[in-house]
């Protein structure tokens, strides 16, 4: 689904992404991990086409991002880090105008399913964004990425900020999602959501890409492990 | 695609709490404009009417009297108040009520409402035109400056474009959701407009093609507005330098440009000043035929002409009174004089008027406000061709009056009266404005005009690669 390679991004004489190269198969779930400015964010932009890459390509569902960005488009959704929608909307709208833009005709009866099956509470679906919280606008905006059908998920940061519950629930949202066979590549801080959720992980450092796993194959404790070494947080580590 | 905009747009609009309020200001100071206009049309429609019957049954019985007395008794050219000068009143106020019509001599209107006014008038009228020409575009600006600056500001423009958004076609959404208001709102006036005035008695012929011209003028114009408005807040990174460059195009559009025309027309192009133009009058009217004076050299040069043509020795042997005929030679004297003076002033009007369509080229309102002026008939132009029109039927009046002075009595006899019923031969003034298809050619210019602005701004909207 989701094809890199040895994709590069300069901003002058700074390297923001190095050669980076992965593969996301259907259902697979990818998390990136690594410190601020490690490369995660412009790996995520790459892939929506808001920034071109220096050199290397990357392709969605077998369309080039750089060549055709608006295709791509029909088979991702995009859950940044503070998902922000119209706050003067109500739920069901936001979700029926961002699905409306995508392409989608759907009945209300429709929407609402996919908020419920966001796990958005009923009683939510017709009140103002205004009013929602950050987990709550996620789940709108999972139940966007649903309504429009989408093959591909990318997360920047979707945890961050959240409560443990609503992590939690937003961890049981992403297993759906990968059981829907949706390819989803997150990027997050977050070592245990990420060991919790992903299929397989990476470790970004200065733009490159240190570190790969397996996620059943390595524990939470050698992954934080890991992590910290391939960060050079010696200090921590002693 | 552009509908869901559009209705989300429209949403959002209405449950903005500020533009809730700013569209019911608008609509009352629109409701209240239009009755105090409605008013005020049909009580000057009323004093037009009383006036004009009046000053004709006056004239009809002045009783026998002698023509030229009739001549310098006078009559009167009343200036029509037109039906669309409820939507857009241009410069009637200023341009005067009616034109007094005399011998030997054209005057300028009366009785302008301007000068009935105190120096509170400096403040300006809640009138239709004010609020079709300045307040709605203002409305455009505060219901559109973040018409785009928003999605950046609110973040909702990252996900817009992660969902594979048509620019364009989100452009036109958010385009109809502003231009819909507006229309509405100006839908709405005109209509009211439309219904008021047909359905007004004897004052003046209505025509709904006029009113729906005007109506285009003033949706053009919006549209310019919109796009201008929607161009800025493409452009900018924040709602309040959207905000600020847009009324600052608001001011230079609305307010400096047509102000900066005005003061550069009258400066390139100057008026005389009344005493000028009346001593300018004055030397030339000396320097020819004086219908008054048998002794001046013109007269005894026509003295003789005349006797040479019709072939006699003294003017009692002429078959008309040479003194009607000498006065009304007078008369064709001095309309050529006045032509020639009002001429160069009508000159002077179209080379201001030519100044100012060329620097229509920097303000929407500038070819709007002639437009809408010229639609309405109330710009200069009408004043001219009414004034113009009034000293055709002074001059025909005064050929009538000595027609009858000269065919009716002899050379010398002054104490000749004329008949009681001679007065009401004189047909009745009666002016036709110049209609629609004449105004609309006669501002090809502004039309030109307005086009480029409308084409372009759709250019500069659609066409001109943005980083959105």
């Amino acid at each position: 689904m989701i094809n890199i390679n040895n994709l590069t991004k300069k901003y002058g004489e700074h390297v923001a992404l190095n050669q980076l190269s992965l593969q996301i198969k259907e259902g697979e779930i990818y998390c990136l991990l690594g410190a601020n400015g490690a490369g995660k964010t412009t790996t995520i932009n790459l892939l929506l086409g808001f920034t071109t890459p220096t050199s290397g390509n990357a392709s969605i569902n077998q369309i080039n991002v750089q060549e055709n960005p608006r295709a791509t488009k029909h088979f991702l959704a995009y859950i940044p880090e503070n998902l922000m929608l119209y706050p003067s909307l109500t739920a069901l709208e936001n979700l029926d105008y961002f699905s409306g833009i995508a392409g989608k005709k759907l009945s209300t009866k429709e929407l609402k399913g996919f908020l419920e099956e966001a796990g958005l509470q009923a009683e939510a679906f017709d009140k103002r964004i205004t009013t929602f919280s950050k987990g709550m606008r996620q789940k709108v905006g999972v139940a966007i990425a649903l309504a429009k059908d989408a093959k591909v998920l990318l997360l920047d940061e979707p945890t961050s900020g959240l409560d443990p519950k609503a992590s939690n629930e937003f961890g049981l949202l992403l297993h759906k999602l990968k059981a829907k066979g949706i390819a989803t590549l997150m990027a997050t801080h977050d070592l245990f959501r990420a060991k919790e959720v992903a299929t397989h992980i990476g470790i970004m450092k200065d733009g490159k890409l240190r570190q790969q796993f397996v996620s059943d194959d390595i524990s939470l404790a050698e992954l934080e492990k890991v992590y910290l070494d391939t960060m050079d947080y010696k200090e921590i580590l002693s | 695609m552009i509908t869901k905009t559009f209705l989300k747009e429209t949403k959002e609009l209405l449950r903005d709490g500020r533009v809730r309020i700013s569209l019911i200001i608008v609509f009352f100071l629109l409701s209240v404009a239009v009755w105090i206009s409605a008013q005020q049309y049909q009580n000057v429609n009323a004093q037009y009417s009383t006036a004009k019957t009046a000053e004709r049954e006056v004239w009809d019985n002045q009783g026998e009297k002698n023509p030229h007395s009739a001549a310098h008794y006078g009559t009167y050219a009343f200036k029509p108040k037109y039906p669309l000068s409820l939507v857009d009143q241009g410069v009637d106020k200023y341009t005067g009520a009616f034109i007094f019509l005399e011998a030997h001599k054209r005057n300028e209107a009366q009785f302008s409402a301007a000068a009935d006014q105190t120096g509170l008038a400096r403040f300006g009228d809640l009138t239709p035109d004010f609020m079709l020409l300045f307040i709605i575009p203002l409305l455009i600006v505060l219901l559109g400056y973040n018409g785009f600056t928003k999605e950046r500001e609110m973040g909702t423009l990252t996900l817009l474009k992660s969902q594979g958004i048509s620019q364009w076609k989100w452009i036109w959404g958010k385009w109809m959701a502003l231009f819909f208001p507006i229309l509405l709102i100006t839908a709405i006036l005109f209509l009211v407009a439309g219904i008021l005035l047909s359905n007004l008695q004897d004052f003046g012929v209505f025509k709904w093609e006029s009113l729906f011209s005007l109506f285009v003028v003033y949706v053009v114009y919006y549209i310019i507005f919109i796009n201008l408005v929607l161009l800025i807040s493409i452009k900018t990174k924040k709602s309040g330098i959207s905000l600020v460059v847009s009324l600052c195009v608001w001011i230079i559009a609305c307010l400096a440009a047509p102000k900066a025309a005005s003061n550069f027309a009258e400066n390139k192009y100057p008026y005389p000043t009344r005493q000028e133009f009346t001593a300018n009058v004055l030397k030339d009217k000396k320097s020819g035929l004086d219908g008054h004076n048998p002794w001046n050299k013109e007269a005894k040069l026509l003295e003789e002409k005349i006797l040479k043509e019709y072939g006699v020795d003294s003017l009692s042997q002429l078959p008309f009174n040479y003194d009607a005929y000498r006065m009304q030679k007078g008369e064709e004297h001095q309309a050529k004089i006045y032509l020639k003076h009002y001429n160069h002033l009508k000159n002077q009007y179209k080379q201001q008027s030519d100044v100012y369509r060329n620097l229509a080229l920097l303000s929407p309102y500038l070819p709007t406000r002639f437009l809408s002026m010229a639609i309405a008939q109330t710009d200069y132009a009408t004043h001219w061709d009414f004034a113009n029109a009034a000293e055709d039927y002074r001059i025909a009046t005064q050929e009538f009056l000595n027609g009858n002075f000269a065919k009716n009595s002899e050379y010398g006899n002054w104490s000749y009266q004329a008949d009681a019923e001679t007065w009401k031969q004189l047909p009745d003034f009666d002016y036709t404005p110049p209609q629609l298809g004449v105004i609309l050619e006669q501002n090809t210019s502004n039309l030109m005009v307005m086009g480029l602005w409308f084409l372009g701004s759709f250019g500069f909207l659609f066409f001109i690669p943005k980083n959105l």
